[in-house]
């Protein structure tokens, strides 16, 4: 074989090289010294000793934590996705095709996730501009900021990541459900059967797409949960920034096994969305 | 499955105020179990009889009757309409089996006399065991077959076909037509079909609406189109080549081609002759019987046949004939032939710009 002609699959690996360096660069190294500093194997000071001190001495925390981002994140994602899927629907619906509902959905994707907290602060505060709306008593408005709930922390997930979910699913939609409702209408299909028996399908795969991607963002995200939340329990990502900025030393390890468990937990559901979806692929 | 009388009046569609309309006054009948096309260039309008046929537009006036019932507000869905178009549209998240069964799952049909009966129109468009193949698995003809299928599985009282084999090459079309055909003499659905090819509206068609720019030039059986086009538009639009203007009196066509007398008497005045080219003979030049005598300047192969163009010089001008010769035989250019142009071919058409008789009444189909 000539030394300029390449196999197709080095040239292809070549060719992912650029991209790929950066990503094994940054993600890798930061994702290795964590798991070092984690395992005791990096220590600031003393000798280097495999343990999982840190694990154990983050334990009780982890354990609220991981419950508590996992259900932010399910709570978020559920709501982005219905409400996300309903203004896909209504944005390219072929009988009263919405462009205003779609600009309106894409002006709230540039604005910035602590400019949203911001905002839903102020609106959603026992003494912000709804609870004054309403005429309701900051004492008798629901603690929906920094309250049990963790409402507005799951409004604001919801409220950005709709906006995306709607944009994608709209994308695909866009091009493709006019046609296939009309094909589908005329086979004798009524509203709820073309959405069921069509639209939804044809939906599915960029619908369980947009829903990673926005789980695993609000699980990693900290601005919103650490300006809207309460001060306990904390959420995986606020915890780790807590132990990393403590002034204990001796905390930066349980950051570290935090800040690791937080990365594995987003890479299982990034698995288990890639296998749903290729299932979902192959079946059509 | 048994089809219903289609009867359009009147269809009308405006799409903004001020813009030519894209369908004006169009009227047509279907008896039930017929099969009539629609025919003309791309931008006629003829999609937009089917749209609002089956309802998936509103007509600005005008009005669908089914076996004598208004269908004005009836939503597509239930209209017992399907339509086949030019893309398949195969639903990609279904097999093809649960494709061809969609019109009954939707109904309510449990789903394994759903499936039973998908395998049963399967088997009509010869694709017995395609079933469990996923919808994208399948060639282009193959895809259209199913579109069909599933269009029939549905048991609809018009079957809609909007230029449904046109992406298809010579071969699968032909098989197409027959399958068509076949299908027509088994089901005997009422069929309205668009097309922008005479040859495939001849083939399928019991009758046909010539369409252009949004308003009907002539509607009749096909053949009578072809002998006896009412314009010069519906005659090219037909495929017709021939066209020598010439004046019209006591029932002669004088023209470069000399006097030719019509079949039918028609006013006098000037008009157009035109002549298919399947109709004309090409003799010898010393043929008594030749009509005309002139020089060949261009020939084409067509297949079997070759087409060529015979120019006639006259009394003020040339006329240019087009022919198309017997299998098997051959002239070349330059070489001065005999034309016969039998009387029973030869047609008249008014000259264009000159008012013309609006065509009457519904066709025979």
């Amino acid at each position: 074989m000539p030394p300029n002609r390449l196999r197709p699959r080095t040239r292809a690996v070549l060719l992912v090289l650029p991209a790929l360096v950066p990503v094994v660069a940054v993600v890798g190294a930061a994702l290795a010294s964590a798991a070092l500093l984690s395992l005791g194997l990096a220590p600031l000071v003393g000798e280097p000793q495999l343990s999982l001190d840190a694990y154990r001495g983050a334990a009780g925390d982890l354990g609220t934590g991981i419950g508590l981002s996992l259900g932010i994140a399910a709570a978020a994602t559920l709501v982005a996705t219905v409400v996300g899927l309903c203004l896909a629907l209504a944005a390219t619906a072929a009988v009263r095709r919405s462009r205003l509902l779609g600009a309106l959905a894409a002006l709230t994707i540039p604005i910035p996730h602590l400019v949203g907290a911001a905002a839903i602060g102020l609106l959603l505060a026992d003494a912000g501009f709804l609870s004054r709306l309403l005429g309701v008593d900051p004492s008798s408005w629901p603690p929906l900021v920094g309250g049990p709930l963790w409402v507005a922390v799951v409004a604001e997930y919801a409220w950005k990541e709709s906006a995306f979910v709607a944009l994608v699913v709209a994308g695909v939609l866009s091009s493709r459900a006019a046609s296939y409702g009309e094909t589908a209408a005329l086979l004798g299909a009524g509203r709820w059967a073309r959405l069921r028996h069509v639209t939804l399908p044809l939906a599915a795969p960029a619908l369980g797409a947009t829903a990673a991607v926005s789980f695993v963002y609000t699980l990693g995200s900290y601005e919103v949960a650490a300006l809207l939340g309460r001060a306990h329990p904390e959420p995986l990502p606020v915890l780790a920034y807590r132990l990393f900025t403590s002034i204990d030393l001796a905390a930066r390890p349980q950051a570290a096994a935090v800040a690791l468990t937080t990365a594995g937990l987003a890479l299982v559901v990034v698995l288990l969305s890639l296998r749903a979806l290729r299932r979902l692929a192959a079946e059509r | 499955m048994n089809g219903s009388e289609l009867r359009l009046t009147g269809l009308t569609r405006v799409h903004g105020t001020g813009s030519a309309p894209a369908l004006a006054d169009f009227s047509l009948e279907v008896p039930a179990g017929a099969c009539m096309a629609i025919l003309g260039p791309s931008g006629s309008g003829k999609s937009t009889v089917l749209r609002l046929t089956a309802g998936l537009d509103e007509p600005t006036a005008g009005s669908v009757h089914l076996d004598g019932a208004d269908l004005a507000g009836v939503l597509p869905e239930r209209r017992g309409m399907a339509m086949v178009f030019q893309r398949p549209l195969l639903f990609p998240h279904l097999s093809v089996r649960d494709n061809v069964a969609f019109a009954d799952r939707v109904r309510g049909v449990p789903r394994r006399t759903a499936r039973r009966r998908a395998e049963e129109f399967l088997g009509l468009v010869q694709l017995d065991g395609f079933g469990d193949r996923p919808a994208r698995a399948l060639s282009g003809g193959q895809e259209q077959r199913v579109a069909l299928a599933r269009a029939l599985a549905a048991e609809p009282r018009v079957l809609l076909l909007d230029e449904p084999f046109s992406a298809l090459d010579a071969r699968l079309r032909e098989e197409m037509h027959e399958l068509l055909a076949d299908l027509r003499m088994r089901l005997d659905p009422t069929i309205l079909l668009v097309t922008h090819d005479h040859a495939e509206a001849g083939a399928l068609a019991d009758g046909v609406a010539v369409l252009d720019r949004g308003r009907l030039l002539q509607a009749g059986p096909m053949r009578e189109l072809y002998a006896r086009p009412a314009s010069l538009a519906v005659s090219r639009l037909l495929g017709g080549r021939t066209e020598v203007a010439g004046m019209v009196r006591s029932g002669v066509h004088r023209s470069p081609l000399g006097a030719l007398a019509l079949p039918r008497k028609v006013p006098d005045g000037p008009a157009v002759l035109v002549v298919r080219h399947e109709a004309v003979q090409v003799t010898t030049a010393a043929d008594p019987a030749a009509d005309a005598v002139g020089t060949v300047v261009r020939a084409r192969r067509r297949g079997m046949r070759t087409l060529v163009t015979v120019e006639v010089p006259g009394d003020g001008g040339t006329a240019a004939v087009d022919a198309e010769l017997e299998p098997g035989q051959e002239v070349p250019t330059g070489r001065t032939v005999g034309l016969r142009l039998p009387v029973e071919g030869r047609w008249v058409v008014p000259v264009d710009g000159v008012a013309v008789e609006p065509v009457a009444g519904a066709p025979r189909a």
